[in-house]
């Protein structure tokens, strides 16, 4: 690769270079800020922002980067695209939440001699998730995977206040170390058929006549597994109500955020890129028929939403259900990917967006209360309507929206996603997911009428939260609602963001 | 059956001789010494494939460096050499039939599939290469993983680091 090449390869991946930049300016100023560490989320916030600013003034930017010289065909290791930008400035602002809700955090607090560590870690899970969006080869895929891996390992024992930190470091490292180490053996057989670890070489390859269907079925499965881990989808999901349970809030609303989004993305690009034929007229993706990727993805995203929503029937305590909720909901977003076309994808996309907005409320939120009265029990939260008005209200539309009851915006984001299904003749599976929906409700419900219709008890306390806490609950909240009655600009926004480089 | 098979019969039994042990013995610092002649022996395999750089590091990282410390760790820490492993089984049928699943498949694929191969071209050293594309093609992916060692760097202190009290 001679120097042109690569000084165009760096143009085009400027802002993962940026949040490089800022993790080595983090690691710096934390050792010579070492009395006083109050400006490093401000640092943090600032490199977030920057990377923010370059991707929305680059939003069409498209090309590959990092093109091996020997290569005939113009295949580089990183696809930068409008799919993938749109994917890292969902991950970049749901950073710039995390540091608001860091900062909040009493659990996060009580470490702040430790804030540099913090979001050193944190940047490595952003540069981990940006290279996950965009990789186009398995070596770079596997990489980036350990490098957001690796972080959140870290940060979800970070605070190591309670054994419950520890534990959930634990599991997360177990759990991790073998599903990598089962996508890894799946990738290596894959190379030793196919010989080349590039998506777009691996689509030419799929296209020979000769192949083996039962070494790459096999090998498929097997980074699935890898990327199932990361979006939590059923059976690899054994981890996620311990981990959610016990990392702090703010990594917890992080994981199910971020961390899904970019799992999420990789795994489309990987369909994407490597499989897919042709495109038709009408948006569709005919797929190469050796492996029945539409099948797969119908039956894990049953089992998933089934398996979460029903889990989080019975818990009483809110973090546990909301981990359950988001596995459910990564079942939702699963379907989506199952349609196999440009409106699946559509409704995914949309169903991120706001998905992002409602579910990193609800934690923030949780999160509040946790740190008044010390617990995320359902009995806290008895009376809590009336004793903290704002925060009960606005609880309360995230939970609704989650559930997906108009007029909030999670109604859109269903809604688009039922269309996408209905259109694709998929009629049965949309009724079991609406089935899902209805199940939903119920513990959703539950913390509503834990709040509005139980009298407050002596454990229920008044949150009074600070200025600049009120005002991120109302940036999540309006967005919640105004999305539900008037969406037009989101779907627009969403509709510039499909394209994916391939073949 | 000529030299190269013996050979490579020879590591592959160690390998798996010893790996067997390490999950057997109810000792740490026993099972500590046997993953010493398990990653010996994948060093040697890596060697009759003609990777020389992989089995150097092999045996530089694994079997000098991670190893040793893995053993210091476990004889300067009492209270772990003393604890008796539980080595039981638990779950025996289900692990059976996992277990039984994943050999099959694995062994169909090892034999049905042709796999792509490179008639060897003399036993050329491999570093230089390695050296070469790490910071030219694979410039991004060197990065990377340096970063990717400072995080680790970085999440090991802060895990082992006790909290003032």
């Amino acid at each position: 690769m001679d120097l042109t090449n690569l000084y165009y390869s760096l143009r085009l991946i400027l802002p993962e270079v940026i949040v490089s930049v800022a993790l080595l300016i983090i690691v710096i100023a934390d050792l010579i800020l070492h009395r006083d560490k109050k400006s490093i989320p401000y640092i943090a916030l600032t490199g977030m922002l920057a990377a923010l600013a370059f991707m929305i003034t680059d939003l069409a930017q498209q090309g590959f980067a990092f093109i091996p010289s020997k290569s005939q065909h113009m295949f580089g290791m990183v696809a930068v695209d409008a799919f993938g930008t749109f994917f890292k400035i969902l991950i970049i602002i749901s950073s710039v939440f995390i540091v608001f809700f860091s900062n909040s955090s009493l659990e996060i607090q009580k470490v702040s001699d430790r804030i540099g560590e913090y979001y050193t870690l944190i940047y490595g899970m952003i540069l981990g998730m940006m290279f996950m969006i965009s990789a186009s080869d398995l070596i770079l895929i596997y990489l980036s995977i350990e490098l957001l891996s690796l972080s959140s390992y870290v940060l979800a024992g970070f605070t190591k206040l309670r054994d419950r930190n520890s534990e959930a470091s634990l599991k997360y490292i177990i759990y991790g170390a073998v599903s990598s180490g089962i996508m890894l053996f799946g990738i290596s057989i894959l190379y030793g058929i196919s010989g080349t670890t590039n998506l777009m070489a691996l689509n030419k390859f799929f296209q020979s006549p000769e192949l083996n269907l039962l070494t790459l079925s096999f090998s498929l499965i097997l980074i699935f597994a890898g990327i199932g881990y990361k979006i939590s989808a059923a059976p690899f999901h054994f981890w996620t109500p311990d981990v959610y349970e016990g990392a702090p809030i703010a990594i917890t609303a992080y994981l199910s955020v971020a961390s899904k989004a970019a799992g999420f993305a990789l795994l489309i690009r990987f369909i994407r890129t490597s499989f897919v034929a042709v495109v038709d007229a009408q948006g569709n993706w005919i797929l190469f028929d050796f492996f029945d990727w539409r099948s797969l993805l119908i039956i894990i995203s049953i089992l998933t939403m089934t398996l979460g929503n029903f889990s989080a029937l019975w818990q009483n305590n809110l973090k546990r259900m909301l981990a359950y909720s988001s596995i459910a909901h990564a079942g939702y977003i699963l379907l989506g990917l199952a349609v196999l076309s440009v409106h699946g994808l559509i409704a995914i996309m949309v169903y991120f967006l706001i998905y992002l907005l409602m579910n990193l409320g609800a934690f923030f939120i949780v999160m509040l209360i946790a740190d008044k009265s010390g617990s995320e029990n359902i009995d806290d939260y008895s009376g809590l309507g009336y004793t903290s008005p704002l925060l009960g209200v606005a609880l309360s539309i995230f939970l609704i929206s989650l559930t997906g009851i108009p007029p909030t915006a999670g109604f859109i984001a269903k809604l688009y996603l039922f269309i996408a299904l209905v259109d694709a003749n998929m009629i049965a599976v949309a009724v079991i997911a609406l089935l899902n929906t209805v199940v939903s409700l119920y513990y959703y419900v539950r913390v509503l009428k834990h709040m509005y219709l139980t009298k407050p008890s002596a454990s229920t306390s008044s949150v009074r939260a600070v200025g600049i806490n009120y005002a991120v609950v109302l940036i999540l909240t309006i967005p919640v609602i105004l999305f539900g009655l008037y969406f037009t600009p989101i779907l627009e926004f969403v509709k510039n963001c499909i394209s994916i480089l391939s073949i | 059956m000529n030299i190269y098979d013996i050979i490579f019969y020879l590591f592959a039994a160690i390998t798996l001789v010893s790996g067997f042990f390490v999950v057997s013995t109810k000792n740490i610092v026993h099972a500590g010494f046997y993953l010493l002649f398990t990653l010996f022996g994948v060093a040697g395999l890596y060697v009759l494939l003609g990777a020389d750089f992989i089995a150097i590091v092999q045996l530089l990282v694994y079997v000098g460096g991670i190893l040793i410390l893995l053993l210091f760790g476990v004889m300067l820490t009492n209270k772990i050499t003393s604890v008796d492993l539980r080595s039981g089984t638990s779950y025996i049928i289900p692990a059976v039939i996992g277990v039984g699943i994943l050999w099959g498949a694995l062994t169909a694929v090892l034999f049905k599939t042709s796999w792509r191969s490179k008639a060897p071209s003399g036993m050329d050293p491999t570093t230089s290469e390695i050296g070469r594309l790490l910071i030219t093609d694979y410039v991004l992916v060197f990065e990377l993983l340096g970063i990717l060692l400072l995080v680790a760097l970085i999440g090991a202190a802060s895990i082992a680091r006790r909290d003032k009290e």
